[in-house]
C-alpha cells in the first residue's frame, strides 16, 4: 500500500510537472442559487498522507508549509464590525486586534483552537496573539453582540475564502486528485464542512467544481430586532 | 257567553298573543343574534387567544434568548462546565418560568437537563424546534405528560453557535385564568392534546371553565372548527377549536374555546322579567279597558234588549239611552217601533173588540165586559135585541143598506144601553144592565122598543125594523157571560116567534138546556141495557065493550130524575138521531109481546108509534117482517102509528115504505088526526086503516057542541073512507057514552085505563072478564 501511494505521488509529479498550469475554480451557490461569499475553500492533494478529519474547519494540516514565513495579520473594529469578516491564518501567523471604533470592545473568543478575552479601549491595539493550532477560532465582543469575525487556521496548501462573485480560483494546480473541503460560517452545525473530489489535469484549462450550499442566516443579523420575525 | 265577556276575552286574546308571538320572536332574534355574535366574537377571541400565546411564547423566548446572552453562561457552555451550566440553567429557568431547562450542543444532543428527563447525549426530541432555533428563537406548544407546555428553544451564539438552550414553561390552569383576567377572553377555555386513539384530553382549562372539548370534538371536525353551536352540561354552547403552534414531535394541541348562550341570554333575563310584568300590567289594563268598552257597548244592548222584552209583554215604554251614536239611534228607533206597534196594537184591540159597522163592541168583547160585570155573583140584566126583517133586508136591499140600518139602530139603542151596548150578531144587538132587575130590564126594554119603533128611512127608503127583545137575569137565569147571552137569546127566540115583543128567559121552556145533552147519553145507554119499558094503554072497542087493542108506549125510568115523560125524550131522540133505535127498541118490544099476548090466546093488537124519521129507513118493513116471523105474530095483531105531520114531511118516500108495511098486512093509523094540515086528498092515497082523533076535540068534547059536531064529522067521514076511528084522552064516562052513540069505534082514555105495564094489563083484562062475566 505504501508502495502505491508513493507510485500515485510520483505519477502525480511528474504529470504535473511538465503542464504546471492546473486551474480549478470553485463555484458556491447557496440554496436559493445565489453565489456564497465569506466561504473558505481549501485544497488537499490526495495522494498525501492526511490525519483524520476532525475539528471545525480544521484540515489536519497544522505544520506550516517550510517555505511559509509567519505573518500577523490586523483585525479591525470599526463601526461595531470586525474586519475583515473571515481572515485565514496559517498555524504559527498572529493576529492583532484594533480598535477604531469611539466604543470599547470586550474581544473574546471560547474556541479550542484559541480562547482569549481582553478589553480594547477606543484605539488601542492588542497585542498579537500567535495561533498556533489550526481550527476555526470564533471572535465576538462580549459588549456587542452582533460582531463576529471568524479566524480560519489551516495547514493547507491551498486555501482561499470567496469573494461577493462565490468564486474562488487556484492556479498552477499539479495534476492530480484533491479533495476540496469548503467551510462557511452559515452551514449547520451538524455539517461544518463539505468536501468533493475532484482530479485536477494539466491539460484542462478549467476545473470547475460546484458546491451548493444550504446556508442558515447570518448570525450578525440575528440580533437587529428589525429583522428578526418572532 | 255574553257579549261583554266575549268582547274582553278577544281583547285580552289578541293582546296575549301579539305579545307572546313579540316575545318568542325576540327571544329568537335576541338568541339568533347573541350565537352569532358570540360565534363572531369566538372567531375574534380564537384569534386573540391564539396571538395572545404567541405573544407570551415570544416573550419568553426573548426571556430566554437573554438568557442565552449571559456571558458566564456563554463561557460555561462554551468551555463545557457541566455544574455551572446546570445551576445557571435552573437559576435563569425560574426567572422565566420554565420547568425545565436544558442545554442542546449545537446538533441538538442533550447536554444538560435540569428535570433529568432525558439523558446526556440523547437527542432532543423537538427537532423541529432546534432546527428552527438555527435561525432564531423557536418556540412551540408541547404536549407532555398530559400537560401543555411552551418549549422555547433558542441558540447560544459564543459568538458562533455553541449551543441551544430548551425551556420548557407550562401552560396550566392558572396561566389560562390569568390570560382571562388580562383579556376579554371567552370564559371557557380548554387545551387538548390529541391521545395515540385520535380523542381529545383535556390538558389545561380556564377558571370555571366548562369542559367542551368532548362534546365538540367528538364530532371529528376539521381543525380550525367553526364557532359551532352545541349543547354540554345541558346547557348550550358557542364553541370553536383552534390548533395551536405545536410541535411536530408533540401530539398537536388545541385550544377550545366556549361561550355560554345562556350566559349571554343572562342580561336579557331582566328584560324578560320587566316584559313579563309589562305584559301582564298591559293585560290588567286591557282587561279593564277591554271590559270598559264592552260595557259601553253591551249595556244599552242590553237595555235593547230588556226593553225588547217589554214591548213583548206590551210595555211599550221607550229604551232610555241617551247616546249620540249608533245605540243611541238604534234606541230612538227601538222608541218608534214601539210607538208605531202601540198605535197598531191599540187600533187592532180596538177592531178586535168593536163591530166595524156600529163601532160597538163586538160580540167576543161584550162576552168578555159582561164576563167582567158579573163576577162576584153581581146582578144583571142582558138585553139581547132582535130585528126580524135583518135577513129579508139583506137579501132585498144588500148588505150596505143593512150595514147602515144596523149603524142607525146602534146609534138609537147605544144612549140607552148606558151599562154596556154591543152588538151581539149581525141581527142581535145586546144591552147589559147591571145591577137591574126584571122590572127595571123590561121598562129599559120597553124604552128600547120605542127608540127602535121608529123606520129607518133613507132617501126613498123606510123599512120597520120590527124589534124583539129577550131577557135573562143574572144570577137567577145564568152566572156566567156565556150563560146569560144564551139564555137571552133563547128569551128573543121566543119573543120573535111570539105576539109579545119583550120575554123574559123561561128555563121551563127552553129546548136547550144543557141537561138535555147527558140526557140523550143517558137514553142511549138506555136502549143499549134495554132499561127502557114499553107500557100499553088498553083500547076499548065501544060496539063490543070489549079490549080488544092496547097502544105501545114509550116509558123510561130514569136511575137519577125519576120517570121521564116521552114528550121529553122522544123530541130529543129525534133531534139526536136516535129515535130509529127507540123505535126498533119499541117495535121489538111491542111485537114480543103481540107474540106473548097471541099465545096466550089473548086478541089484543098492538099500536106501535113511529116517527116522521122512521119513514126514511126503507129497512124498517123488512125488520118488522123479521120481528112478527121471529115472534110468530100475525100482522093483523100489529096496528103501526103516525102522525099526521111525518106523512106530510116527505110524502113519496112516506108512501113507499108505509105501503110496503101494510103490504105485509100490517094496518096504519094516522095519529093527532085534526090538528095537523093533511089533506084528504092526499090521505086518501096512504093505505091507512084507522084515524085517530086528537085528544084536544075529545077532552071537552060534551061542552063543546063545536068539538061534538067535529067528531062526529070525522066518525061519519071516516066510516064513509072505510076506517076505523078511534078517540083519544077519554076521561070520563060522558064522553065515552057520547062516542059511543056517535059511531066511534074505539076509545082510549084514562077513563079506561092508563098505560101499564104487560103484566098489569093481563091483569087489568083478567079483572074486567071477570066484572063482564
Amino acid at each position: 500500500m505504501r508502495t502505491v501511494q508513493w507510485l500515485t505521488l510520483f505519477l502525480a509529479l511528474i504529470s504535473a510537472a511538465p503542464a504546471g498550469a492546473g486551474v480549478l475554480e470553485v463555484s458556491l451557490l447557496d440554496q436559493h442559487g445565489k453565489p456564497v461569499a465569506d466561504a473558505v475553500v481549501t485544497l488537499l492533494p490526495q495522494n498525501k498522507p492526511s490525519p483524520s478529519r476532525g475539528g471545525l474547519g480544521g484540515d489536519g494540516v497544522d505544520a506550516p508549509s517550510p517555505a511559509h514565513a509567519t505573518t500577523v495579520k490586523v483585525i479591525d473594529q470599526k463601526n461595531l464590525t470586525f474586519i475583515p469578516y473571515i481572515e485565514i491564518f496559517r498555524p504559527g501567523d498572529s493576529v492583532v486586534f484594533r480598535n477604531s471604533d469611539g466604543t470599547r470592545h470586550h474581544v473574546y473568543s471560547f474556541s479550542p483552537a484559541k480562547a482569549f478575552e481582553f478589553v480594547l479601549a477606543p484605539g488601542e491595539s492588542s497585542a498579537p496573539l500567535v495561533l498556533d493550532k489550526t481550527g476555526v477560532i470564533a471572535v465576538g465582543c462580549n459588549i456587542h453582540d452582533q460582531m463576529i469575525a471568524y479566524l480560519y487556521v489551516s495547514g493547507a496548501p491551498w486555501i482561499a475564502h470567496s469573494g461577493a462573485n462565490g468564486t474562488v480560483k487556484f492556479r498552477d494546480l499539479p495534476a492530480g486528485a484533491y479533495t476540496v473541503r469548503v467551510w462557511q460560517p452559515r452551514l449547520r452545525p451538524s455539517q461544518p464542512d463539505l468536501a468533493q473530489s475532484v482530479t485536477v489535469v494539466g491539460a484542462t484549462p478549467v476545473q470547475t467544481v460546484k458546491f451548493d450550499l444550504p446556508l442558515l442566516p447570518d448570525p450578525r443579523l440575528q440580533f437587529d430586532r428589525e429583522h428578526t420575525s418572532y | 257567553m255574553s257579549f261583554r265577556a266575549r268582547l274582553a276575552l278577544f281583547f285580552v286574546a289578541t293582546l296575549i298573543a301579539v305579545q307572546a308571538l313579540t316575545a318568542v320572536l325576540v327571544y329568537q332574534v335576541t338568541r339568533h343574534e347573541l350565537i352569532r355574535e358570540g360565534q363572531r366574537q369566538l372567531g375574534v377571541a380564537a384569534t386573540a387567544f391564539s396571538r395572545q400565546l404567541d405573544d407570551i411564547s415570544g416573550r419568553v423566548a426573548d426571556s430566554v434568548q437573554m438568557l442565552a446572552l449571559d456571558y458566564a453562561l456563554r463561557s460555561a457552555i462554551a468551555q463545557h462546565d457541566q455544574a455551572t451550566m446546570q445551576s445557571a440553567l435552573a437559576n435563569h429557568g425560574r426567572r422565566v418560568g420554565a420547568t425545565q431547562m436544558l442545554l442542546l450542543d449545537p446538533e441538538g444532543r442533550v447536554e444538560v437537563d435540569t428535570l433529568g428527563a432525558y439523558a446526556r447525549g440523547t437527542r432532543f426530541p423537538y427537532s423541529d424546534l432546534v432546527n428552527r432555533a438555527y435561525t432564531q428563537p423557536a418556540a412551540a406548544v408541547v404536549a407532555w405528560r398530559d400537560h401543555a407546555y411552551w418549549m422555547v428553544v433558542v441558540p447560544v451564539f459564543a459568538p458562533n453557535l455553541v449551543g441551544l438552550i430548551a425551556a420548557s414553561i407550562p401552560i396550566d390552569d392558572g396561566l389560562l385564568a390569568r390570560l382571562q383576567a388580562q383579556s376579554t377572553l371567552p370564559r371557557n377555555i380548554e387545551l387538548a392534546a390529541r391521545e395515540r386513539d385520535g380523542t381529545w384530553k383535556t390538558m389545561a382549562r380556564g377558571h370555571e371553565s366548562v369542559a367542551l372539548t368532548m362534546p365538540l370534538m367528538s364530532r371529528k371536525p376539521s381543525l380550525p372548527t367553526p364557532p359551532m353551536l352545541l349543547e354540554a352540561h345541558g346547557r348550550e354552547f358557542v364553541a370553536q377549536a383552534v390548533a395551536l403552534d405545536h410541535s411536530r414531535a408533540s401530539a398537536p394541541v388545541i385550544a377550545v374555546l366556549g361561550y355560554s348562550v345562556d350566559q349571554a341570554l343572562s342580561p336579557y333575563r331582566t328584560v324578560a322579567v320587566a316584559w313579563a310584568a309589562l305584559l301582564a300590567l298591559g293585560l290588567a289594563i286591557g282587561l279593564v279597558g277591554a271590559w270598559l268598552i264592552a260595557r259601553g257597548v253591551s249595556r244599552p244592548v242590553e237595555q235593547l234588549a230588556a226593553s225588547a222584552q217589554r214591548i213583548e209583554a206590551g210595555d211599550y215604554s221607550p229604551p232610555q239611552i241617551a247616546r249620540g251614536d249608533e245605540l243611541g239611534q238604534l234606541s230612538s228607533a227601538f222608541a218608534r217601533m214601539a210607538e208605531a206597534i202601540r198605535e197598531r196594537e191599540a187600533r187592532i184591540t180596538h177592531q178586535a173588540g168593536h163591530d166595524q159597522v156600529t163601532g160597538l163592541p163586538n160580540r167576543i168583547n161584550a162576552e168578555a165586559a159582561i164576563q167582567r160585570e158579573l163576577e162576584g155573583g153581581h146582578s144583571a140584566a142582558l138585553l139581547m135585541i132582535g130585528l126580524a126583517r135583518v135577513p129579508e133586508i139583506i137579501k132585498t136591499m144588500g148588505h150596505a143598506v143593512c150595514d147602515r140600518l144596523m149603524r142607525d139602530a146602534g146609534a138609537r139603542i147605544a144612549p140607552i144601553g148606558k151599562g154596556l151596548a154591543a152588538r151581539a150578531t149581525d141581527m142581535q144587538f145586546a144591552v147589559l144592565l147591571p145591577g137591574a132587575g126584571r122590572q127595571d130590564a123590561i121598562a129599559t126594554g120597553f124604552r128600547l122598543l120605542d127608540a127602535l119603533a121608529e123606520p129607518y128611512r133613507e132617501a126613498d127608503l123606510t123599512l120597520d125594523l120590527s124589534p124583539a127583545i129577550g131577557i135573562a137575569l143574572a144570577p137567577v137565569h145564568a152566572t156566567g157571560a156565556n150563560g146569560l147571552m144564551r139564555r137571552a137569546e133563547i128569551a128573543l127566540l121566543s119573543a120573535l116567534g111570539s105576539e109579545e115583543p119583550i120575554t123574559v128567559y123561561e128555563a121551563a121552556t127552553d129546548p136547550h138546556r144543557p141537561e138535555r145533552l147527558s140526557l140523550m147519553g143517558d137514553l142511549r145507554e138506555a136502549l143499549d141495557h134495554d132499561r127502557l119499558e114499553l107500557h100499553y094503554q088498553p083500547k076499548l072497542h065501544l060496539a063490543s065493550g070489549r079490549i080488544d087493542g092496547a097502544e105501545g108506549l114509550v116509558r123510561w125510568p130514569h136511575p137519577r130524575l125519576g120517570s121521564i115523560p116521552p114528550d121529553d125524550f122522544i123530541p130529543l131522540a129525534e133531534e139526536t138521531g136516535n129515535i130509529r133505535r127507540l123505535t126498533r127498541w119499541a117495535l121489538a118490544a111491542g111485537i114480543a109481546q103481540a107474540g106473548r099476548w097471541s099465545a096466550a090466546a089473548r086478541d089484543i093488537r098492538v099500536s106501535i108509534n113511529l116517527s116522521a124519521r122512521d119513514l126514511d129507513d126503507t129497512e124498517l118493513p123488512r125488520r118488522v117482517a123479521e120481528l112478527l116471523a121471529l115472534h110468530a105474530v100475525a100482522p093483523q095483531c100489529i096496528a103501526l102509528e103516525i102522525t099526521e105531520g111525518a106523512i106530510m114531511d116527505k110524502p113519496d118516500a112516506a108512501v113507499a115504505v108505509l105501503r110496503r108495511l101494510t103490504d105485509q098486512g100490517i094496518d096504519l093509523a094516522i095519529d093527532d088526526f085534526g090538528v095537523g094540515h093533511s089533506s084528504l086528498a092526499y090521505l086518501r092515497r096512504l093505505p091507512v086503516r084507522e084515524l085517530k082523533i086528537d085528544k084536544s076535540f075529545i077532552l071537552h068534547l060534551t061542552e063543546q057542541r063545536a068539538d061534538q059536531t067535529i067528531v062526529r064529522s070525522i066518525v061519519e067521514l071516516g066510516h064513509h073512507l072505510g076506517y076505523r076511528v078511534t078517540a083519544e084522552g077519554v076521561e070520563n064516562t060522558r064522553v065515552l057514552r057520547q062516542l059511543a052513540e056517535m059511531g066511534c069505534d074505539h076509545a082510549q082514555g084514562f077513563h079506561i085505563a092508563k098505560a101499564m105495564p104487560a103484566p098489569a094489563f093481563d091483569e087489568f083484562l083478567s079483572r074486567r072478564e071477570a066484572l063482564h062475566a
